[in-house]
């Protein structure tokens, strides 16, 4: 995808979108709850989380296709909660794409320039740029049902870019492509924001997604904000036990137990962990807590090994360029990534060893993370 | 969002006003005409009371129920024959279902036509079918006596409107998913297992629903009796619809006519009301 | 498999069987309405051979009022379908895509459904009353209003399944795109159901058009009578002109067939109110 120019200078008013205090209620269910959000400037913010968890509801809001039950929502400084869809001057991509059957690709892309009463032939070659730029010159004059899954994403994408708007939002726009044609089009699309610098609000259930494309992620849960931080941080350094759960794949492992102050332990059944003393610093003041440990900090060996702890193979799944084995400690059952190499029967005795720096602890009872 | 609020309500404005001006006003106004008797605007249940010592008034009424009974169980057993008969793969399937639905969508006064042709005692096709067969049709006078006359309309009735039984019954055979019928197989079903357990209950809502349609059309019946007999010979074909035409508009009693057309439209409402609730525990399953 | 065989000849005896029933009545009127006297009368009947005449159409439609009585039903039930149309559609719209509060949505719509379910002998003394009141029997007018009253409820339920069936997201993508509610309507939503426009409105001329009831009440005068009413009042005649009613009821009966075959396809849905998908 080449990018000639921008289609419009950059605009100068500072596009910024805030939620303040928001709270979505359909009755008497609450399906986003006061949800606090700044998102600067050209910057890609990714909602994550998963489903029914009130980010596609924060989403239409912003976008004004449903009303804010209270609370306050600014794009550019200016509060949005009673201006109609058609007047905020945003773009959004549906997860279905919403191109319009019964007009062509040109008529599609065009569609929210002839509404505002452009000239035809300003009209024309904004089209035509915009096409060129996606690569879907070729498609201009056929009709929606004649095009593949990706061809129509592009042209979804034409529509919302043709106009220049104050935000872009997008729904969770990639997930009805194949997994293939998904990396394809999630590089090009961050590559686009990249270029034209427009405020973005994306909404999927994807964590490759969130982490591939978001200046900051904001995951969600339960229509409650649980993190809104760089994809860095949420991986590294998540807020609780349900963010550290739901970004990472495999997941997290998590071990239920009780903190040894004396011993300097962390004890759950056989399993018996001994912890330094940042350990015992986060610790303190709990007696239960929940350890996690991702992945990939674990290191695995068959057989016995010194100083490493007791485990037995329970089954081991090749990735191709990794391995991925499900281990039976004590009552507990983790997983591990291991090199490709790694081969094992089940019920094979094995030692692992867990990168003692690399765990994270959370509240047993709330699931904060401890720090 | 001011538009947003009000939009719907304007767009709804026209019908409901329209509505409420051709549909609900002229109830309440049958109410007041059924109530007022005689010249002196008197308030009275006079017209309500009369319906319990006059005769023509119950017989038009059992006419009414009998016709519907006869004929809704003819138009269903055979509806549901035809349905299972083209819900096969077979030649032509869609031409036979045309032909077989023009009786249900000719106007009612050409379905009288029709068969006042075809029911002539001297010249009509079905008598002059039968003697060319050398049958004896001399006592075989259809619309002109009594008995042959009420046989007939709820002849006519079933032949015009078995193909509406048969077109709802056929697409709620072709809503069917076909997984049922290879489990069944699989299971070693009869015919008349896999029809009695399988085809019968999945299509139980789609009966449900032609029985409400069918039972509100015939409580109703007007037009083709009207064209046949007009309610002869006698009385022996006049249902309620008729005999409340009769009352209004040959002998002036708008009073009389409204009281009865509530008494139809309860007996109406009850009994629709028996099917949806069949039809919503059918559907809350 | 000779029993298979056995099987379907039978089936195909039976179809058969009874499409010749639905369809030989009609066509023996047809035959009627093209034959002179004497082969009308003839005994046994003559089913394919006779000297064909349009005789009757002539005396039908040139010396008596049916053409009259044509042109009154053309202009009845078009207008009636027009405007039902397009009262019925913008109800229907409201009540698809618009989440109304109180689910006041639902209500209004089984409420006017409601309206449907009456007998339509209900109504007609209190409508001669009101139409005689506003010295409307005997108009074309009258016959209007009542229909369009009469296929309100029938557009409204058609069009709001019709309207469901289109995916919301794409009027709300139109609404994002900058587009008016009103202007989504036009632009989206309205070509996309234009099928389902179309389906209707014939539902709606052929239920008019075939309507013998509120014509016979409120109109009995050549000028105002539809083709249902003018047949109806040969029939009842003392001395019957078979050729001549046969004649125009051909004539009254070749739209409605070419309609009910253009909207096959929704007859289903058009003859249940959308309470069955076909």
């Amino acid at each position: 995808m080449s990018i000639p120019q921008p289609l419009t200078p950059i605009p100068p008013l500072n596009m910024d979108v805030r939620f303040v205090n928001v709270t979505k209620a359909f009755g008497s269910s609450v399906v986003v709850d006061r949800l606090e959000l700044a998102v600067e400037d050209g910057e890609f913010v990714v909602l994550l989380g998963p489903s029914g968890c009130g980010k596609t509801t924060s989403l239409r809001m912003l976008a004004g296709l449903e009303d804010v039950t209270a609370g306050d929502i600014f794009i550019g400084g200016e509060r949005v909660n009673d201006v109609p869809a058609q007047k905020r001057d945003v773009a959004m991509v549906f997860q279905s794409y919403a191109l319009y059957p019964h007009m062509t690709v040109a008529e599609n892309i065009s569609y929210p320039l002839r509404v505002r009463r452009m000239q035809r032939e300003e009209m024309k070659s904004r089209v035509l740029r915009v096409a060129e730029m996606l690569e879907i010159t070729a498609l201009l004059e056929r009709r929606p049902r004649e095009l593949s899954g990706g061809e129509r994403q592009r042209v979804a994408l034409a529509r919302a870019v043709v106009r220049s708007p104050r935000v872009y939002l997008m729904d969770e726009p990639l997930s009805n492509l194949d997994a293939k044609l998904r990396v394809q089009m999630r590089g090009e699309l961050k590559r686009l924001q990249h270029e034209l610098g427009t405020t973005t609000v994306y909404v999927t259930h994807d964590q490759a997604e969130a982490m591939t494309l978001a200046h900051r992620v904001a995951v969600m849960r339960k229509g409650r904000l649980q993190q809104f931080d760089t994809p860095m941080n949420i991986y590294n350094l998540p807020a609780n036990r349900f963010v550290a759960e739901f970004v990472g794949n495999p997941g997290m492992n998590f071990i239920e137990g009780a903190v040894d102050t004396a011993g300097r332990r962390f004890v759950s059944g056989d399993f018996s962990l001994a912890l330094s003393d940042s350990h015992l610093e986060r610790l303190r003041r709990h007696t239960r807590a929940t350890l996690g440990i991702r992945p990939e900090h674990i290191e695995v060996s068959t057989g016995a090994r010194n100083g490493w702890l007791r485990a037995s193979v329970y089954v081991t799944e090749l990735m191709g360029n990794e391995t991925f084995v499900f281990l039976q400690l004590g009552a507990e059952k983790i997983i591990v990534r291991a090199p490709a190499a790694f081969r094992a029967e089940p019920e094979t005795p094995a030692s692992v060893r867990f990168e003692t720096s690399r765990l994270d602890f959370f509240d047993a009872d709330s699931g904060e993370a401890l720090r | 969002m001011g538009t947003e609020r009000t939009l719907p309500f304007l767009l709804l404005a026209p019908t409901m006003l329209v509505l409420l001006a051709l549909s609900i006003y002229p109830l309440v106004y049958a109410v007041r005409v059924s109530l007022q008797t005689g010249a002196s605007a008197r308030w009275s249940l006079d017209n309500f009371t009369r319906l319990f010592s006059d005769a023509f008034f119950q017989s038009a009424l059992l006419h009414t129920l009998v016709y519907a009974l006869m004929a809704l169980t003819c138009e269903l057993l055979l509806g549901l024959g035809l349905a299972l008969l083209l819900n096969h793969e077979m030649r032509a399937r869609s031409l036979f279902r045309a032909a077989l639905l023009v009786p249900m969508m000719l106007p009612p006064v050409v379905v009288g036509v029709v068969w006042r042709l075809a029911l002539n005692p001297n010249f009509g096709a079905v008598n002059g079918t039968l003697k060319s067969l050398g049958v004896n049709t001399e006592s075989l006078t259809w619309t002109a006596s009594p008995r042959l006359a009420f046989l007939s309309v709820v002849a006519v009735d079933v032949w015009q409107w078995t193909p509406f039984v048969f077109l709802i019954l056929l697409a709620g055979l072709q809503a069917i998913p076909q997984e049922p019928y290879e489990a069944a197989r699989m299971d070693g079903s009869s015919a008349w297992q896999t029809f009695r357990f399988i085809t019968l209950p999945l299509l139980k809502p789609a009966i449900l629903i032609v029985l409400l349609l069918r039972t509100m059309d015939l409580l109703r019946v007007f037009d083709q009796i009207f064209i046949l007999t007009e309610g002869g010979p006698g009385f022996a074909t006049e249902t309620v619809s008729l005999y409340i035409y009769r009352a209004a508009f040959r002998f002036g009693n708008f009073g009389y006519a409204a009281a009865m057309s509530f008494v139809l439209l309860v007996i109406t409402n009850a009994i629709s009301l028996v099917y949806i609730r069949l039809l919503q525990k059918q559907e809350s399953r | 498999m000779k029993a298979q065989l056995i099987g379907r000849l039978l089936r195909y005896a039976l179809v058969i069987a009874a499409v010749m029933a639905a369809v030989l009545p009609v066509y023996w009127m047809m035959t009627i309405s093209l034959k002179t006297e004497i082969d009308q009368f003839s005994v046994p009947p003559k089913w394919l051979v006779f000297t064909p005449t349009l005789a009757h159409y002539r005396d039908a439609f040139s010396t008596r009022s049916f053409g009259q009585y044509l042109l009154t039903s053309i202009v009845v039930s078009v207008l009636a379908t027009l405007s039902a149309m397009v009262l019925g559609t913008l109800a229907a719209y409201a009540l698809s895509h618009f989440r109304l509060p109180g689910r006041l949505d639902k209500h209004f719509a089984l409420w006017i459904l409601s309206t449907r379910m009456f007998p339509p002998i209900v109504t007609i003394v209190p409508l001669f009353l009101m139409m005689r009141d506003l010295r409307l029997l005997n108009t074309r007018l009258s016959l209007i209003i009542v229909y369009t009253a009469f296929n309100l409820p029938f557009v409204v339920w058609m069009m709001r399944g019709f309207f469901s069936e289109i995916p919301r997201e794409l009027e709300e993508a139109a609404r994002v795109d900058g587009d008016s509610r009103l202007g989504a309507l036009r632009r989206v939503v309205l070509p996309l159901v234009a099928p389902g426009l179309a389906a209707t409105a014939v539902f709606c001329l052929i239920i008019s058009w075939n309507e013998f009831l509120f014509a016979l009440v409120l109109t009995q005068t050549d000028a105002a009578m539809t083709l249902p009413v003018g047949i109806a009042g040969r029939v009842t005649q003392y001395e019957i002109k078979w050729g001549v009613m046969s004649a125009a009821a051909t004539v009254a009966m070749m739209p409605i067939l070419v309609f009910a075959l253009a909207v096959q396809r929704y007859l289903v849905r058009g003859l249940s109110l959308g309470a069955v998908k076909g």
